[in-house]
C-alpha cells in the first residue's frame, strides 16, 4: 500500500523531468542535465531497493554467524565468509544513499533524513561497521573462538549504533 | 415467544474483538508499526487466554465441554440428523471455534519469539530461543497470517451459508446475545461475576507476564 503511493509521488518528478528533457535543445545541455539529476535523486527507487536487498543479506549473514556460535563446533570458514560478505555489502551500500531517498522523500524506506544532514557521521558509522566486519572475518580465518565472540559483539554494536541514529525507530 | 438468552456478554465481546484485532495486526505488520503490533498482539493474547479460561468457567454455551463434539456428531450434523437444538455452537461451529482460537493462539505465540534484536523489533520472548530458531519462527509467523486469513474466509462462507441461506440465525444472536424461539430451559444462566473476574485476572496476569519477557525465564 505504502510503496504504491510513494511510487506515484516518485513518478511525478520523473515525468516532469522527462518532459523537460524532451523540450530541451542542444543549446542548453547543462540545464537538461540538472533536471535529470534532480529526477534521479528524488525518484531513485532502484537505489533504495538495492541497499535494502544488501541489508537483508547482511542481516541473514549476521544471523548465520550468531547461529554458529550457538552450537558446540562453530564453522569458522562460514563465519569468515559471512563476515566478508557483510563488509562487501556495506561497502556497496556506501554509494546507494543518493540525496532525496530518505523518509522525507516519500520513498518506502526507513532511512532518516538526518543521514544527509550528517553525512560525515553516517560515513563514519559505515566505516566502523566495515572495520568490525573485517576484524570478525580475520578472527574467523584464525579460528579464534574468543576473538570471534568479541568480534560478533563489536559488529552487532556498530549495526545498532547506526540504526539508533539513522534508521526510523518503529519499535 | 420471547427471545431467549443464548450468548453471554464476554463471549460476544471476545468474538467481535477478533474482526477488529486481526486486520489491525495485519495492517500494523504491513506498515512496520512494530510498537503498535506488539501492543495489540498482547491485547490479542489477553483476549485469547481469557476466552479459553472462560471456556471452562463461563456460562453453558461458552464452555467447551458443552459444544465440542466428536467427528460422528459433526457428520450427523452435516447430514441433518443431529440432535443439536440450535442454542450454542453447532457441532460444526465448534470445529470453527477450536480451529480459529487454536490458529490465533499459535500465531500470537510464534510472534512472541519472532524478530532479530539487531534488525528492528522483537517479541518479548525472542531471547529465550536461539537466533536461527527465532529466524525460522519469524518465517512461519509471516506465513501464519495467510492461514488465518483462509480460515476466516471459510468461517465467513459457512456463516453466510447457514445464516443467509438456511436462516439459522447466527449473526444477530452473536450481537444481541438473544435468539428467537428458544425454550426457557435452553437459555443460559447469568454469568457469575466472581468467575468473570477470576478469568480476567488470570488472562491479564499471563499477558503482563509475557509482555515483561516472562521473568525469571
Amino acid at each position: 500500500m505504502n510503496s504504491r503511493i510513494s511510487f506515484r509521488i516518485l513518478l511525478a518528478p520523473a515525468l516532469i523531468a522527462s518532459v523537460a528533457a524532451c523540450s530541451g535543445t542542444d543549446a542548453d545541455p547543462p540545464e537538461e542535465a540538472v533536471v535529470e539529476g534532480e529526477a534521479t535523486e528524488a525518484g531513485d527507487v532502484s537505489a533504495v531497493e538495492a541497499r535494502q536487498e544488501n541489508y537483508e543479506a547482511i542481516g541473514d549473514a549476521f544471523k548465520a554467524i550468531r547461529g554458529q556460535l550457538e552450537g558446540d563446533s562453530p564453522d569458522f570458514a562460514l563465519i569468515q565468509t559471512s563476515a566478508e560478505e557483510i563488509g562487501a555489502k556495506m561497502e556497496a551500500n556506501r554509494t546507494l544513499f543518493p540525496e532525496g531517498t530518505g523518509v522525507g522523500s516519500g520513498a518506502d524506506t526507513e532511512a532518516l533524513d538526518v543521514i544527509w544532514e550528517d553525512m560525515g557521521g553516517f560515513t563514519d558509522a559505515l566505516d566502523n561497521n566495515i572495520a568490525a566486519a573485517t576484524a570478525l572475518a580475520e578472527a574467523g580465518g584464525a579460528a579464534d573462538l574468543a576473538a570471534v565472540q568479541e568480534g560478533v559483539k563489536n559488529l552487532g554494536a556498530t549495526c545498532k549504533a547506526c540504526h539508533d541514529k539513522y534508521r526510523l525507530d518503529d519499535d | 415467544m420471547r427471545a431467549g438468552k443464548v450468548w453471554d456478554l464476554p463471549v460476544r465481546l471476545t468474538h467481535w474483538s477478533f474482526p477488529v484485532l486481526i486486520p489491525a495486526m495485519w495492517l500494523t505488520a504491513e506498515n512496520s508499526q512494530w510498537g503498535l503490533h506488539k501492543q495489540l498482539g498482547h491485547v490479542l493474547l489477553f483476549v485469547l487466554t481469557f476466552r479459553i479460561i472462560w471456556g471452562f468457567l463461563g456460562t453453558r454455551t461458552a464452555r467447551f465441554a458443552s459444544f465440542v463434539r466428536g467427528p460422528m456428531a459433526i457428520i450427523s450434523y452435516l447430514r441433518g440428523t443431529s440432535d443439536f437444538n440450535g442454542v450454542g455452537h453447532s457441532p460444526l461451529a465448534a470445529l470453527s471455534v477450536i480451529v480459529l482460537l487454536g490458529a490465533m493462539l499459535v500465531q500470537v505465540s510464534l510472534g512472541l519469539f519472532a524478530g532479530d534484536p539487531f534488525d528492528g523489533a522483537t517479541g518479548p520472548l525472542n531471547d529465550l530461543v536461539g537466533v536461527m530458531t527465532a529466524d525460522r519462527i519469524t518465517d512461519i509467523h509471516e506465513i501464519g497470517i495467510y492461514v488465518i486469513g483462509g480460515l476466516v474466509a471459510l468461517h465467513l462462507l459457512a456463516i453466510f451459508y447457514y445464516d443467509a441461506i438456511k436462516w439459522s440465525g447466527l449473526v444477530g444472536p452473536m450481537i444481541s446475545g438473544r435468539k428467537m424461539n428458544v425454550a426457557p430451559e435452553a437459555e443460559i444462566e447469568p454469568a457469575s461475576l466472581l468467575r468473570l473476574i477470576t478469568s480476567l485476572a488470570i488472562a491479564a496476569a499471563l499477558s503482563l507476564w509475557v509482555w515483561n519477557g516472562a521473568p525469571p525465564l
